[in-house]
Parts: C-alpha cells; sequence; structure tokens
C-alpha cells in the first residue's frame, strides 16, 4: 500500500480545504503469494509500467535516447531486456512501441521514464492498466501448456523473449524472466480471471 | 489457421481479427467530383474471388499491427504477409 | 460335424448345449485363455447390470465381458435387436454402454476402448426391462414398417400427431443411453502443444515413424487413441526384428519415452485436421480410473505442427450376409485382438467366415492356442493358403443365415451346410483409415488390388501417410514406409534423418477379393449396426432414386450414427455400385469430417463454465459498492453496480428514483471507468482526431473537452464521447462501454492503413484510471473538499468543458474533466486504479455533508433520458447524425469517415425521423419502449408508421414517464399528440410530443 510507504507523505501538512483523507493503494493482486507444490504465483509488488512510442520518423533519436538513459539497446520485437543493473526491463512490444517495466511504487512512473529518455518518445503511464503474475518453477512450463497457444519450449521462447497473446480471452503478455521462470501481464479490470487461469492452470497439473 | 507475422513469425489466426478485402486500404479521394460514386463502390462493392485475395487481418491479441494477408479463400494457403501500413504507403497513403 | 437340415432342429440341438467345460475357468471367467499381454497379477472387479465380475489389469471393458462370457451386451437404436461385441477398437458400432452412476453416468461408451478398472459399473442401454427381455424388441417385428426414409413416409396422418404423439413415441423408443441430466462433476482442460512432427497412432508405422524422427533431433508428438501403444503388434503374432511384435513395441515405447524431444501420448485420440497443420486431439487421462481426483478428465489439445505422419492403421469390414448382427459374429481381427492381446476367446466352436486370407490366419491363431475352429467358409473358390488340420475349409460359399436369437447358435452356408457354431469371425478386407485425410477435403482414391479406398486429392498441409492407413497392408512395409516418410518429412525441415536398418518382419498374406455381401441371403443382412441400416434398406434407396453416396447416407442414415460408418459404409457403397453397375471409383465415396471419434462436449467447454465462462471485469470501486448495497449487472464483460440499496427500499424502483433525485438536487457519484479511454498522442493528434471524427479537434483548446460524433464510412453514426486536449500533442478519448474495443481497432486501421503519414499513436487507458462522475448542484462543493487547494474550480477559472490534471487528497495525481450526461453542473474525475475503491470512500467522506450518495448504471440511465442524451438505444448502427439532430456536427470542410457519405439523399431528407421527447397525456401511464407511433386518426399498421420509442424511464424528477424516441420530422411536431402503440404489449396510448430535454433545456445547469 502506498500510503504505508516511509519515502512519501500524501497528507500535506496544513491543507485547510481538502478534507483528511489517505488514499490507499490497492492493486487488485497485491500481495498475492501461494506456492503449489514445485510452482509458485506470485505478483511483484510495484510493478510499474511505462509505455514508449517512438514518433514518426524519430528512430534514431530514441534508439539512443534509451541507450543513453537505460544503457541497453531497445530489444528487436518480442524480445525484451534487463538494464544492467536489473533496474528495468525492457520490452519491444510492436515496431514503434515498447514497455519499460520497473519497480516502483509512487504513481509517476511516467515522470521517472521521461527523466530517462527525455522527450525522444511519447510516454504514457500504463502502471494500473495492468497487472503481474510471475510463475516459477519446475511445473510452470507444463502449467503454462494449458492455456498459451505460443510455443514456450526453451528452444522457441529463448530467455527474455516476449509475447503478446491471447490466453483464456484475456490478452496477455508474457515474457520469460528465467529458466523457469515467466512474468505475465494482464488487464488489470479482469485480474479475477487472470487469477483463476493461472492458479487452475497451475492445480490442474501439479 | 496459421499466420505467418512478418516480424512475429507463426501467430495463430484465434489471435487476429478478420475485416475483408484489402482495397479497404485505398480510401477514395473525398474531394473529387464523383466522391460520393467513389465512396459507394468503397464502401459496398467488393470482389469475392475464389482463390487469391488480399485481406486485412488486425493482429489485435499481439502487436496491434494490421497485416495484408494474401489468402486462398479455397485451400486456405497464404501465399504472402506484409504490414499493412508499408502496403498502404506503398500505395501512396501518407497524411 | 452335425449337419443339421432342419434350422428348427438346430436351434433345439444347441439349446441343450452346455458351456464352458473345456475352459480353465478363471475366477469365473470361462473365456479366459492363458494367452495375452493383460496382468494377470491384478484381478479387478466390476459390474455389468448389477452383476459382479472380475477381469485383469490391461483389459478392456469388452475384453472382460467376454471373457466372463456375456456375449450379449446391447440392444439396437431402432429394432431393439440383441446385440453383442463386433470389433476390439473404436469403430465398435455396437457395445456401447452406460458407465458410472449418478451424476458421473456417461451413456454411449464404446465398451471395446473403455479401460477396465476397479469398481467400474457398467449398464447396458436402449431396453426397457431387462437386457434380456426387452419389452422393446417388438419393433423388430414391426421392421416392414420402420424401413429406410420411414420418417418421411409414415406417421403423416393425422398432421397435429406428428408432433405430439408419433416423434415423442418413436425417440423413446430409439435412441441409445439416457444422460444422468445433472451438471457433470468432472472438470475438463484444454492445451496448446509444438512439435516438428506429429505422428498419429503408434502401430509399427507409426512407432517407426516417431523412433527416426526422434533420433534425428526432432521435436516428435507420438499420439495413440489405445492405452497401450503397438497398434495391431499387440493383437498378432507376427514378429519384428527377432522378438514377438509386442515386445518390439514396448522396447522401441520405451526408446521414445527416454528422449526429450518426444511426446509420447497415449489415450490421445487425434480426432481432427484443421487448417496449416493444426491438430485437434482429446486426451483422456482419468476416464481409467475410478475418480478423476480433482484434476481434469479430459485434456482438448490444439496441436500446432509443421509436419504430420498419419499412421492411423486399418479397420477390418464385414460382409453382409442374413442374421450377422448376432451376439458372438466378430471381426476376424478382433477376435486375434481378443485372444492374443487379452487372452479372451469368444467362445467354444467357432467359424470363419473371409473373403481374404487374413481372415485365415484368425483360424491359425485359435487354432494354434487349441480352440475349436470349425470351419473356415471362404467367398473364394481357391485352395487353402495354409494347412489347418482338423479345420474344415469350405469354398466358395458364405453364410447365409444364422441361427440365435441373444446370441448365435448356428450358421447355414449357401451350399446348405449347417454348422453348430457359437462365435463366427468375419473378415471382409480392410479399409485404411483414411478419415483425417478427408477433414480438409481430400477425396480417397479407390484402389482395385486392394479393394479399398487409400488417401487421395489433396492432403491436409504438411500431412503425410505411411502405412495401412496409405494401403500399404504387410508388416514390413508399414514399418519401413513409417521410417521413409518420417525421414521425408523431417529432411523437408531441415533435419538430417539417422540411417537405420529397417527391423526384419514376418509378412502376412494380403490376398483378397472383392466380396461384400451373401446375394442369397433371404434375411436382413445389416450394414451399419449402429443405426440399424441394414442391404434392403441400400436396395430401397436405390428404387426410390437415393443413388448418390451422399443421398444414400442421407435418406437411409448409413454411416451417420457416432462411429460414422466405419465399419459400415464400404460395404454399402460396393452394395450401391452393384446396383448401379457402376465401379466402386465412380460411384464415389462420403468424406469423413472431424470428429474421429466422439468428443464430449464438456472437452469443448473446456474450464469455460459458471462464473468464468468468460472473463469477468470489475470496476476499481467494486469492493466498496459490494459492501454499500450495489446490485450488479453485467456491461458486456463488466460487472457495474445497477443501484445501490438503502434499508427499508422496498424495491430497485425506491433505490433507483432516490439516486436520481438527490443526484439532481445535492451530489451524486458513479463509476464510470468502464467507459473507453484511449491515450492518443502525436504531432498529428489533432489532426488524426479530425479525421475520424465527424467534427473538428485541431482547433480544441489545451484544457477543454469536446463531444465529439464518429461515422462509419457509410454515414450512419458509430460511436460518441468526449475527448480532452490534455496537451498540445495529448489527448485522451473516450468511448462508449461497449464500443473500446471496436473504436481503439478502428483507430488504429485508420492510423496504419488511411493514413500511415501521420505521427499519432494510441494506447488503451481504460483500465488505468478509476473515473467517477460526481453529478448535481452540489458537485463542486464536494470536489473542492478533494481536490488539493491550489486548483481553482470556480466556474470562471474551470468552466464547463474544462480538463486538467490536478491533484487531490494531498499530492495524489488525478485528472478532472467538466462533463455531464446528466445535464447537471457534474464533473469527471479520474485517478490511477489502485486508487479507486480508496477513492469513491473518500469522494463520499467528503460529500456525507452534502448528502451525497453513489449511484449506478438504472439512475445514470434516468438522467441521460431525461436530459435527452442518446445511448446504444438511440445509436443502433441506422441512426445518422441527422436523425439526432446533431446533423450539423458532420463537417463537410475537412475530410473525415463517414461525412461524404452522410450527405447522401435518403440519408437527409428533411422527413426523416428525428429525436424527440415523449410523455404520456394521460401522466399516470407508464411508456412503453419500442412503441410505435401512429397519427391521431390513422389505422395502426406498418404504411402509417411514424416512428418508434427508443427509451423509456419514469422520472423522479418530473414525476410521470418520460421517453425518447423517434418519429418522423419530429423536431416539426412538438406538441402533437400521436397515437404509441405496442402490438406486442398489446397497449396503446396518447403520448405528446415535446424536446428530448426534460430537464434544464437551456443547459443553465451544467453551466452553472
Amino acid at each position: 500500500m502506498w500510503r504505508s510507504s516511509p519515502r512519501i507523505s500524501l497528507i500535506r501538512k496544513g491543507s485547510g480545504f481538502v478534507v483528511k483523507f489517505n488514499l490507499v493503494s490497492a492493486p487488485p493482486l497485491a500481495g498475492y503469494h501461494q506456492a503449489f507444490g514445485g510452482v509458485t504465483l506470485h505478483a511483484p509488488e510495484d510493478l510499474a509500467i511505462v509505455n514508449m512510442a517512438v514518433p514518426l520518423g524519430g528512430d534514431a533519436r530514441a534508439l539512443k535516447a534509451v541507450n543513453t538513459g537505460y544503457g541497453v539497446d531497445l530489444p528487436e520485437l518480442g524480445k525484451s531486456v534487463e538494464t544492467k543493473k536489473g533496474a528495468a526491463r525492457l520490452v519491444r512490444l510492436s515496431p514503434d512501441q515498447a514497455f519499460v517495466i520497473f519497480t516502483h511504487p509512487a504513481p509517476d512512473a511516467e515522470d521517472v521514464v521521461t527523466k530517462r529518455v527525455k522527450k525522444a518518445m511519447y510516454l504514457t503511464d500504463q502502471t494500473d492498466v495492468w497487472t503481474g503474475l510471475e510463475i516459477n518453477g519446475p511445473g510452470a512450463l507444463a502449467a503454462l501448456e494449458r492455456v498459451c497457444p505460443i510455443d514456450l519450449n526453451p528452444g522457441a521462447f529463448a530467455m527474455g523473449d516476449a509475447a503478446r497473446t491471447v490466453m483464456e480471452h484475456l490478452g496477455v503478455l508474457i515474457i520469460r524472466t528465467g529458466e523457469d521462470r515467466y512474468l505475465l501481464l494482464s488487464a488489470s479490470s479482469s485480474a479475477g480471471s487472470f487469477l483463476h487461469m493461472l492458479e487452475t492452470s497451475i492445480r490442474n497439473v501439479i | 489457421m496459421i499466420i505467418e507475422h512478418p516480424l512475429l513469425g507463426p501467430r495463430d489466426a484465434a489471435e487476429f481479427v478478420y475485416l475483408g478485402d484489402a482495397c479497404l486500404i485505398d480510401r477514395p479521394d473525398w474531394q473529387a467530383d464523383d466522391a460520393a460514386e467513389q465512396f459507394h463502390e468503397y464502401g459496398y462493392l467488393r470482389d469475392n474471388p475464389a482463390g487469391e485475395h488480399q485481406e486485412l487481418w488486425y493482429h489485435e491479441q499481439g502487436d496491434r499491427s494490421w497485416l495484408v494477408v494474401t489468402r486462398d479463400t479455397l485451400s486456405h494457403e497464404i501465399t504472402k504477409v506484409e504490414m499493412a501500413r508499408d502496403v498502404a504507403k506503398a500505395r501512396g497513403r501518407g497524411k | 460335424m452335425t449337419q443339421v437340415e432342419h434350422i428348427g432342429q438346430a436351434f433345439k440341438f444347441f439349446e441343450d448345449d452346455e458351456r464352458g467345460t473345456q475352459r480353465i475357468s478363471v475366477f469365473g471367467q470361462d473365456n479366459r485363455v492363458s494367452a495375452g499381454l493383460v496382468n494377470r497379477a491384478q484381478r479387478l472387479t466390476f459390474s455389468f447390470n448389477g452383476k459382479e465380475m472380475t477381469g485383469f489389469q490391461g483389459d478392456t471393458l469388452a475384453s472382460a465381458l467376454l471373457a466372463n462370457g456375456q456375449m450379449l451386451v446391447g440392444r439396437s437404436f431402432k429394432y431393439h435387436r440383441p446385440r453383442g461385441i463386433l470389433t476390439a477398437g473404436s469403430e465398435e458400432p455396437n457395445a456401447l454402454v452406460e458407465l458410472r452412476s449418478g451424476a458421473a453416468k456417461e451413456p454411449n461408451t464404446r465398451a471395446t476402448v473403455t479401460e477396465l478398472f476397479d469398481g467400474l459399473e457398467a449398464k447396458s442401454q436402449n431396453h426397457r426391462g431387462s437386457l434380456n427381455f426387452d419389452l422393446m424388441a417388438m419393433t423388430d417385428f414391426a421392421s416392414p414398417f420402420l424401413t429406410a426414409g420411414f420418417y418421411y413416409k409414415t406417421f403423416m396422418w393425422p398432421k397435429a400427431f406428428w408432433e405430439k404423439v408419433y416423434e415423442p413415441i418413436i425417440r423413446k423408443a430409439a435412441g441409445l443411453g439416457s444422460l444422468s441430466m445433472q451438471d457433470d462433476p468432472d472438470s475438463y482442460d484444454k492445451g496448446f502443444l509444438h512439435c516438428d512432427l506429429l505422428v498419429i497412432g503408434a502401430g509399427p508405422s507409426g512407432l517407426m515413424a516417431a523412433l527416426s524422427a526422434a533420433r534425428a533431433g526432432a521435436r516428435v508428438i507420438l499420439a495413440d487413441e489405445d492405452f497401450l501403444p503397438g497398434g495391431r503388434l499387440n493383437s498378432e503374432v507376427l514378429e519384428v526384428g527377432g522378438m514377438a511384435g509386442s515386445t518390439w513395441a514396448a522396447k522401441t515405447v520405451a526408446e521414445l519415452a527416454s528422449m526429450d524431444n518426444v511426446r509420447m501420448m497415449t489415450r490421445t485420440t487425434v480426432y481432427g485436421a484443421y487448417d496449416h497443420g493444426i491438430y485437434g486431439a482429446l486426451e483422456r487421462c482419468t476416464d481409467h480410473l475410478a475418480t478423476s481426483q480433482g484434476k481434469p478428465r479430459q485434456i482438448l489439445w490444439r496441436v500446432y505442427s509443421k509436419r504430420a505422419v498419419l499412421a492411423a492403421g486399418s479397420t477390418e469390414r464385414p460382409i453382409a450376409f442374413g442374421n450377422n448382427d448376432r451376439p458372438g459374429i466378430m471381426m476376424a481381427g478382433a477376435v486375434r485382438t481378443y485372444l492374443n492381446r487379452f487372452g479372451v476367446v469368444p467362445g467354444k466352436q467357432m467359424a470363419v467366415f473371409t473373403n481374404n486370407d487374413d481372415g485365415w490366419q484368425t483360424a491359425a491363431d485359435l487354432h494354434d492356442a487349441g480352440m475349436n475352429v470349425a470351419a473356415v467358409i471362404d467367398s473364394r473358390d481357391v485352395d487353402a493358403p495354409m494347412v489347418l488340420p482338423g479345420v474344415r475349409h469350405i469354398r466358395g460359399q458364405g453364410i447365409m443365415n444364422t441361427i440365435g436369437r441373444k446370441g448365435v447358435k448356428a450358421v447355414q452356408t449357401t451350399g446348405g451346410v449347417t454348422l453348430p457354431v457359437d462365435a463366427v469371425a468375419v473378415s471382409g478386407g480392410w479399409n485404411p483409415n483414411v478419415h483425417l485425410t478427408c477433414h480438409q477435403r481430400g477425396r480417397p482414391e479407390w484402389r482395385e488390388d486392394i479393394n479399398a479406398f487409400v488417401p487421395g486429392g489433396v492432403l491436409p498441409v504438411g500431412m503425410a501417410v505411411a502405412g495401412a492407413a496409405n494401403g500399404s497392408m504387410t508388416l514390413s512395409a508399414c514399418l519401413a514406409e513409417g521410417q521413409a516418410v518420417a525421414d521425408t518429412q523431417i529432411t523437408d525441415l531441415g533435419f538430417t534423418p539417422v540411417a537405420a536398418e529397417v527391423p526384419v518382419a514376418s509378412d502376412e498374406s494380403v490376398n483378397g477379393a472383392a466380396f461384400w455381401h451373401v446375394k442369397e441371403s433371404r434375411n436382413r443382412a445389416w450394414l451399419d449396426q449402429q443405426n440399424d441400416v441394414t442391404v434392403k434398406d441400400v436396395k430401397q434407396s436405390y428404387q426410390e432414386g437415393f443413388r448418390s453416396v451422399e443421398h444414400l447416407k442421407r435418406y437411409t442414415t448409413l454411416g451417420m450414427a457416432t462411429d460414422q460408418g466405419k465399419t459400415a459404409n464400404i460395404p454399402a457403397l460396393a452394395i450401391m455400385s452393384e446396383l448401379t453397375g457402376k465401379p466402386i471409383q465412380d460411384t464415389g465415396t462420403t468424406i469423413f469430417r472431424p470428429p474421429y471419434t466422439p468428443v464430449p462436449i464438456g472437452a469443448f467447454g473446456g474450464r469455460s463454465r459458471g462464473k468464468d465462462f468468460r472473463p469477468y471485469r470489475l470496476t476499481p470501486s467494486h469492493k466498496w459498492a459490494e459492501e454499500n448495497g450495489a446490485s450488479f449487472v453485467n456491461v458486456g464483460n463488466w460487472m457495474r453496480a445497477e443501484w445501490y440499496t438503502q434499508p427499508g427500499e422496498k424495491g430497485w424502483r425506491d433505490s433507483v428514483d432516490r439516486e436520481a433525485l438527490t443526484t439532481r438536487t445535492a451530489v451524486g457519484i458513479c463509476d464510470v471507468t468502464t467507459l473507453g479511454k484511449i491515450d492518443i498522442k502525436g504531432k498529428d493528434a489533432g489532426a488524426f482526431l479530425d479525421k475520424v471524427y465527424s467534427n473538428t479537434f485541431s482547433t480544441l483548446k489545451v484544457g477543454r473537452v469536446r463531444y465529439g460524433l464518429m461515422l462509419r464510412e457509410d454515414g450512419i453514426c458509430y460511436d460518441d464521447g468526449t475527448t480532452a486536449r490534455l496537451e498540445d500533442n495529448h489527448y485522451v478519448m473516450t468511448t462508449t462501454t461497449a464500443n473500446a474495443v471496436l473504436v481503439y481497432r478502428r483507430l488504429e486501421f485508420a492510423r496504419q492503413c488511411l493514413w500511415p503519414g501521420m505521427d499519432v499513436h494510441l494506447i488503451s487507458t481504460t483500465d488505468g484510471w478509476a473515473q467517477f462522475a460526481v453529478a448535481g448542484p452540489k458537485s463542486r462543493q464536494l470536489l473542492r473538499k478533494v481536490v488539493d487547494k491550489e486548483f481553482d474550480l470556480s466556474n470562471d477559472a474551470f468552466p464547463f468543458m474544462a480538463c486538467g490534471k490536478v491533484t487531490v487528497f494531498g499530492d495524489a495525481p488525478a485528472r478532472l474533466f467538466r462533463i455531464s450526461f446528466s445535464g447537471e453542473l457534474a464533473y469527471e474525475i479520474a485517478v490511477p486504479a489502485r486508487f479507486g475503491n480508496s477513492m469513491i470512500e473518500g469522494l463520499m467522506k467528503a460529500g456525507k455533508r452534502f448528502g451525497a450518495v453513489p449511484y449506478g448504471t438504472e439512475a445514470l440511465g434516468v438522467m441521460r433520458i431525461e436530459k435527452g442524451h442518446c445511448t446504444a438505444n438511440e445509436l443502433t448502427g441506422q441512426t445518422t447524425a441527422h436523425n439526432i439532430g446533431l446533423g450539423k456536427m458532420v463537417s463537410q470542410k475537412k475530410e473525415c469517415i463517414g461525412n461524404v457519405l452522410s450527405q447522401r439523399e435518403e440519408l437527409i431528407r428533411e422527413d426523416d425521423v428525428k429525436l424527440v421527447g415523449l410523455r404520456p397525456v394521460d401522466r399516470s401511464k407508464g411508456l412503453i419502449a419500442g412503441s410505435h407511433f401512429i397519427t391521431k386518426g390513422d389505422q395502426a399498421n406498418m404504411a402509417n408508421d411514424q416512428g418508434w420509442m427508443t427509451s423509456v424511464a419514469w422520472s423522479p424528477n418530473l414525476g410521470h414517464s418520460v421517453g425518447l424516441g423517434f418519429v418522423k420530422s419530429g423536431d416539426q411536431r412538438k406538441g402533437e399528440v400521436i397515437r404509441a402503440v405496442s402490438p406486442v404489449h398489446g397497449t396503446e396510448m396518447d403520448v405528446e410530443i415535446v424536446s428530448a430535454h426534460f430537464i434544464d433545456p437551456e443547459g443553465k445547469r451544467l453551466r452553472g
């Protein structure tokens, strides 16, 4: 919960007009963690997502800005890359679009990315549009096989590979973040169906 | 069906939404003298070939690209898949 | 061998026969002999019609029933004929039983593929009273009236009787098992698999194909419907590589199972071949267990293959002869399966009837196992292909008739020989299993040399066929072809096959003759035993002109049962070919459709049941709404609060009236997050909006919102909403809830396909912002307590249609829009969705002193009707801007979607319908949506139709019913009283045409 973060106080002292009220951050799957035999399912905390759109004809400038700001090149389509210190993951989603995914509790993720890439790209905060679940463990692949039409065989879906697809009627962005670890992002409004989809898949295979 | 996305490789057609004839890219000039007739043709008159057909598919559950897919409507064989944006530009579309 | 002249005497003779004297009785399994691959150490108990029986691990229900001497297992579909087990595989037409009980009961299950487990309960089907004394068996005697096409010819009079009397009786008499009528207690799943090579069938060809591909490094899936891979190798005494065929199969399977690149899937039927190498497969995970233990019972797999080898083997076909459907009459290959694999023989005294050498193998296997084989009756007048001492060879004859009722007791040959037997093995040759090659409309071709159809025409992309499925009928040919075809397939994919020796195998003799039915038979000779179709029915079909195979199929229902005529089609076709005098290749064949064998509906449904039938979407304030008495309504996938019930409210109207009244007199709060939000950025964002909206947005000032109307290219209204300009290059568009996805799609189409030269970028932010309407005269006062103090909310600083980024409750980011759907002074405020549930609490806390209420979609609907705002009731896909009074919004001065065709003559007629308000002349009456308008004095008919009522509501603010509707030239007819007629409801009332803006027509409130 954002308000409990010691770094930021939401209550401005001496506020005469505004009702004293603490806005509580409650993303749909916050705090979810469940171990099922050899598989764990976990909602990463404070996952911030910002969309970067490359202006028409501004590719060179955008690529340079990403490299300057993050120290890595913007990955190819279908790939993601972690910055050197693992501070952020860049995922290329389409020819002119990429996500920056990083950990950041405050609702100002767009400003964070703006500082890195300046005005080389159009940015849109996507943090609250999505909800994330990380599936990890030797049974993860078997569980995902029940819902994911993409070939996730290690030979076909390498470390860092990313794909946007449909699972159980839900749009899902899946990224392979480890040997048996995948980060899945789906729409936050359907978080209940998203969680049910993955829990059922795991229960059906363990 | 499988659509060989030019950038993403083979993807199940279930990820796509079908629109129709790729002639929809060729939107008439609204200021032409016969604009009404041209738009009527554009909006309503289509070929319905039994055979090779250029058609628009949208990768809605994917990268949101519109594609021009050349498909045989009898055999479903897909012989060519292009980014619709490139096709549109090649056909002279701009702003 | 006693030859009895008179059939009646034969009948009597065998009634006195004693059973089981020569058998080794194993736990009461009188027909169990010493051979087989079953695990005799593992005895299983099961019941059939309540009678306890035993079998062994590795048995099917069919083999266990036969072992126990249970020859009669069911009654036929139409005539209630006693039926037994015909085959040993998935082609079985007869032995359909009900398994399990209660909610788990499953009818119409083939006993021949049901794996035996301890505690299995099975029951026979389609009889009234006991299986032995079926009260419905009389239908058999009525058979002259029930022949092919009887549906179309009899029971036609009196006409009214069909639906109420005849059809229910026929439906009750026919049919097979019955449903439990309870929810399926099992769960099902789906899944996706990928491979280089899919091998369908794990018989000799399939095993060789999989082995060769796997050794070369290809990703292989090997699927077989059986629980024991090996196919016919488990049924035959043939040797492979110097060992028993079944041993070789087991060794090969073990090697495959040890390889990482192989997925071995037993109990898995590849049931359909779809486009581009996609296959459907059904895996039966727990059908062989007493309970599914919470795991999915079956999985429906979608297999993406780069290449496939169809090695589905072949199916033996029967020969039609008089009374050939009696229990105990079986396929010759099935008899070998029961003997060699299961250690079961179906009788004590057997005859073999064959038109080919392979039938002799059954006699040989039985003979070698020490069984009594009375005779081999060969339709061919040829020398015996093998020497079987003590087995009589009756050459050039057929079986003309059989004797018995619940089991065969004797057979009578065309040459007048009567043989007392209790089982008959029949072989009419083998049909390649071409089914999957037809799923993309490939047409099989006739091969004269093997008297069978083989795959022909265009095969599904990437598929090749090997072995018996391809018409290669000997074991060594199957092994060699399996390897060769797989090697070709994987070479295409860039793999290098490992040159391996094909194991040496014994070769069976495959000589056979085209012989389909015994013409001398005077009794009914069955072709399709599942649908009870006889040779006579085919002749009748011919006589009545239904001569093409497609007509034959539909007229007689031949091949239309769940087995798709696997054993019936070819003999029937051959008989039609005889009748028409055309060769079989010219008679043609029907092609097969998926599924190869039945797939339960539950498997197609998968997990999509109950609440999870489809994804559901919750608004950010859902939890708060639940805690505060909300009822929810499904709006697409969204669940929205429709009203909030307060203590003491007796019905929904109480709640809705209160919410609408309080909003108009004080302030109301509504979660409007579900409206689509699209973030639009780029140098050309404004110009782009000009193209997609009928009105202009490039001129909109930063910090302002505008209502936008979107047209379809044909000039009809598509969607509407407000779009805000937050920065020079940044707009936020809202769409209606229902069209959010569709509008986004069209915008991408416009961006990529129509104007690819524009610098504009789209991304949906619908779920990202929790957005609340705060509406009512006290809305500004309320927001003053929420929005941080440095933001000036005064009317001058933040007028109607203003927007901006603000902060709330001390620094939380928010967007504020001054827009109004209710017609009141109103705002919409958006915060990041994570704060949504907390935000409504904050808004309610701040609003307490102003009497704030939450309102749901119903009050929202009431207020928009009172204000005359359109929704989908009005924007139906047939409505123009002209109809809703917004014709002037469609700019003709710029290029935009729909403006050219919107100007077509018929779409801008002055006398077209126009949106108006309506109120009942008698204010106590309730308007009815869907009513049509008729001018006073005119007859109520379509010619006099003046329009229709689109939306109605009770207005708590006005104290009477209000409506919106379309009336011809309605804008010119204010004040006119017109009739609102609803023939559906049988109502009619006088209504007055008024302005659509019932509330505040000048718009003072929302600007105040």
